[in-house]
């Protein structure tokens, strides 16, 4: 998976994270993701870092639909205003696996957002999501 | 829609309503593939998630304040959602909280109702696994009867009686294979969720 955007989604990722150091938050995006990120940590700093627009392990939209749950997931437990989430968590999406679809998954979660006025439900939400999208 | 869901009501939390309602979660999961989960929910009232594809998992959050009446009306409502595949592709369906505005969805919600109500008089559901109980469906006295807001509240109350008389003698052993019993627990359980989810009567 190329990254579009590499600049981009590390300005999102060091949002969304909000001061987490680089190893706590590769170690909470493997929790999150039941281990199912195939992207090594060296890699993952270097995406956070800007310092790479390649990320060879991830090979399906899958693998990049369940990292943009969980690093939104991630902002809610940094207390980010939902608004700031839901931006970056489309700019991470968006870097990865380019516009169209990222705005085709994006839509579920843009027409949700009005309806949920708690961040705790809006994190419930994404953790669902997040969980559908885990491998069988 | 959950929206229209009676809060604040005595809840009946008996042994038949909490047998119901794990039947009918376990028919959503192993029938409909939707697992579900409570959650503390302060803005609503459940959530289902569903990803890009029918045959995939889905999740439901439901709020842990919801009673169990209120978790039965809610699966049947989201299975109605699901047969109408309003959750495809890629759509949560989210209940609101009871007094919330209606969603700009409002015209699914209500086709989903319309479903549900078919669904739980047995109509539409051909095992009758996600509707009231049998006895219920074959009669037509009773759901005339809870169809009225008044009667409703009476009918509840003469049954919630009747229970208390049945325990008081003392008699639930003798009888509890009979079908006084049985239709004592089809009459609460039924009664229960309609009158946490009118929308359910005609």
């Amino acid at each position: 998976m190329r990254i579009q955007n590499a600049q981009r989604v590390s300005e999102a990722i060091q949002t969304l994270s909000a001061g987490t150091s680089l190893d706590t938050l590769v170690d909470r995006l493997y929790d999150l993701t039941d281990g199912t990120l195939a992207l090594d940590r060296a890699t993952l700093h270097r995406i956070a870092r800007g310092k790479t627009q390649v990320a060879r392990a991830i090979d399906s939209p899958e693998e990049c639909i369940r990292l943009y749950f969980a690093l939104m997931i991630l902002g809610c437990e940094r207390e980010l205003s939902v608004t700031s989430i839901a931006e970056e968590g489309h700019a991470v999406l968006a870097g990865f696996v380019g516009e169209p679809l990222a705005s085709l998954i994006f839509r579920d979660l843009a027409a949700t957002l009005p309806k949920l006025t708690d961040r705790n439900t809006l994190k419930e939400y994404l953790e669902e999501g997040l969980r559908v999208w885990l491998p069988k | 829609m959950a929206t229209e869901m009676i809060a604040g009501r005595p809840r009946a939390e008996s042994h038949t309503l909490r047998t119901e309602e794990e039947r009918l979660r376990t028919h959503l999961e192993q029938q409909l593939r939707v697992r579900t989960r409570f959650a503390p929910l302060s803005d609503v009232r459940a959530l289902l998630v569903s990803s890009d594809r029918a045959d995939r998992p889905k999740s439901l959050v439901v709020s842990s304040s919801a009673s169990v009446a209120e978790r039965i009306y809610l699966y049947v409502h989201v299975a109605a959602h699901i047969a109408l595949g309003h959750n495809l592709p890629l759509v949560t369906i989210v209940e609101g909280a009871p007094g919330m505005a209606r969603f700009t969805d409002a015209s699914r919600h209500r086709e989903a109702e319309e479903l549900a109500r078919a669904i739980w008089w047995g109509q539409t559901d051909k095992g009758g696994l996600l509707g009231a109980p049998a006895f219920a469906q074959r009669h037509p006295v009773l759901r005339r009867l809870l169809a009225s807001e008044a009667a409703r509240g009476a009918i509840r109350s003469l049954l919630i009686g009747m229970r208390h008389v049945y325990y008081d003698l003392r008699v639930e052993r003798a009888l509890a294979g009979s079908r006084l019993a049985a239709w004592l627990r089809d009459a609460l359980c039924l009664t229960a969720v309609v009158c946490v989810a009118p929308q359910l009567s005609d």
